[in-house]
């Protein structure tokens, strides 16, 4: 299958939340997600953005990859002041409980970006 | 905090004592609530949710071992998002929804688990697209509108002014017992057969008379009376086995 690549990048606000929620659902379906999955992935998404926006980015980028399966990256620009709060660990535990390969990037204490993967 | 948790958890291993589990679950019941707001939008209530979400933090309570080290908010949350997935497979239902698109959602529901049988795969959307006639945008749109109510979402009333939702959701008191006696009472109607179910349905839940529950199924009242002894007396024992359990 041929390797494609979608970004999209918006402010860490959380009206553009369901903007990306449908734009996660439009990719899942290109990319042959079962609903189940589709929906999985769009809990992660808006749960790895709840996180960056929580350590302080203003700003998100986030890159799906479709190739026999789905990549999915958000990494968080625009640093202000934040710290890590209790609220994460239920997040990350979340993220784990619904992807099995769960890539945490760190900056300092805080993290910058999340990548996972769905479908095989 | 966290030594005093897991005092807590040590006494409730040790004692066994309903009141300090339900102590345990009262500070962790923020996380149940979280986690259900995560999944709403997915045809399920959120209080439904929420339930099954408290259901699994009690059991997870009790399966707990703190000696082994590991956060309890670590070990709990995926237990609750195994059990609010196990749900949606097993009975989710509508919420409120534009009638265009509640009725899409239940074409999509069907015809998911037609071809699901068909080809022992869930469904993509694509296939979804073609097998109902509309857009695959259409499809994601009916998948996604259920995301649009926001717990967070402010109340436009003058009474609760700044409050969102999820502020004003009713509480009870004795919420836990009220959860395990609905849970107790759920798993015990599930050994009724067909006739059964009904009769206590209409019985009581719509509260007819035995007269005109016997009209209803074409019957005697006579019948409905004797089989509504036989009923109670099965749930009784029903509810009798799930105690000594």
């Amino acid at each position: 299958m041929m390797k494609e690549q979608m970004t999209l990048t918006f402010p860490l606000r959380s009206e553009f939340l369901t903007t990306v929620r449908l734009a996660t659902g439009g990719v899942c379906s290109l990319a042959g997600l079962d609903l189940d999955a589709s929906e999985d992935c769009k809990v992660c998404v808006t749960e790895s953005l709840l996180i960056l926006k929580r350590n302080g980015y203003r700003a998100a980028e986030l890159s799906f990859i479709s190739e026999g399966g789905l990549r999915v990256r958000v990494h968080g620009f625009e640093k202000e002041a934040g710290v890590p709060s209790e609220e994460d660990d239920i997040s990350y535990a979340l993220l784990g409980a619904l992807v099995k390969d769960l890539a945490l990037e760190r900056q300092g204490d805080c993290v910058s970006a999340i990548g996972f993967a769905f479908g095989s | 905090m966290e030594e005093e948790i897991n005092g807590l958890f040590r006494q409730y291993r040790e004692t066994g004592d309903v009141s300090i589990r339900n102590r345990i679950v009262e500070k962790y019941l923020y996380i149940a609530a979280v986690l259900a707001k995560k999944f709403v939008g997915r045809g399920v209530d959120y209080d439904d949710l929420y339930q099954v979400a408290s259901l699994a933090l009690i059991k997870g309570v009790d399966r707990f071992d703190e000696r082994k080290g590991l956060q309890f908010s670590t070990f709990i949350t995926p237990t609750i998002t195994g059990e609010i997935k196990n749900y949606f497979r097993d009975r989710s239902r509508l919420i409120h929804l534009p009638r265009r698109v509640a009725e899409l959602r239940v074409s999509v529901k069907k015809a998911a688990d037609e071809i699901l049988s068909e080809t022992g795969k869930k469904p993509t959307a694509k296939q979804l697209s073609e097998r109902l006639g509309v857009s695959e945008e259409e499809i994601v749109r009916a998948m996604e509108a259920g995301g649009v109510v926001s717990l967070d979402r402010p109340v436009e009333s003058d009474d609760d002014e700044g409050m969102s939702f999820y502020d004003v959701l009713p509480a009870s008191d004795d919420y836990f017992e009220a959860l395990e006696i609905n849970d107790t009472v759920r798993s015990a109607l599930r050994s009724l057969d067909e006739t059964e179910r009904k009769i206590v349905r209409y019985r009581f839940e719509e509260e007819l008379s035995q007269t005109e529950t016997a009209k209803k199924l074409n019957v005697s009242q006579m019948f409905v009376s004797r089989m509504e002894r036989k009923i109670l007396a099965k749930l009784k024992e029903e509810l009798k086995k799930s105690m000594a359990d």
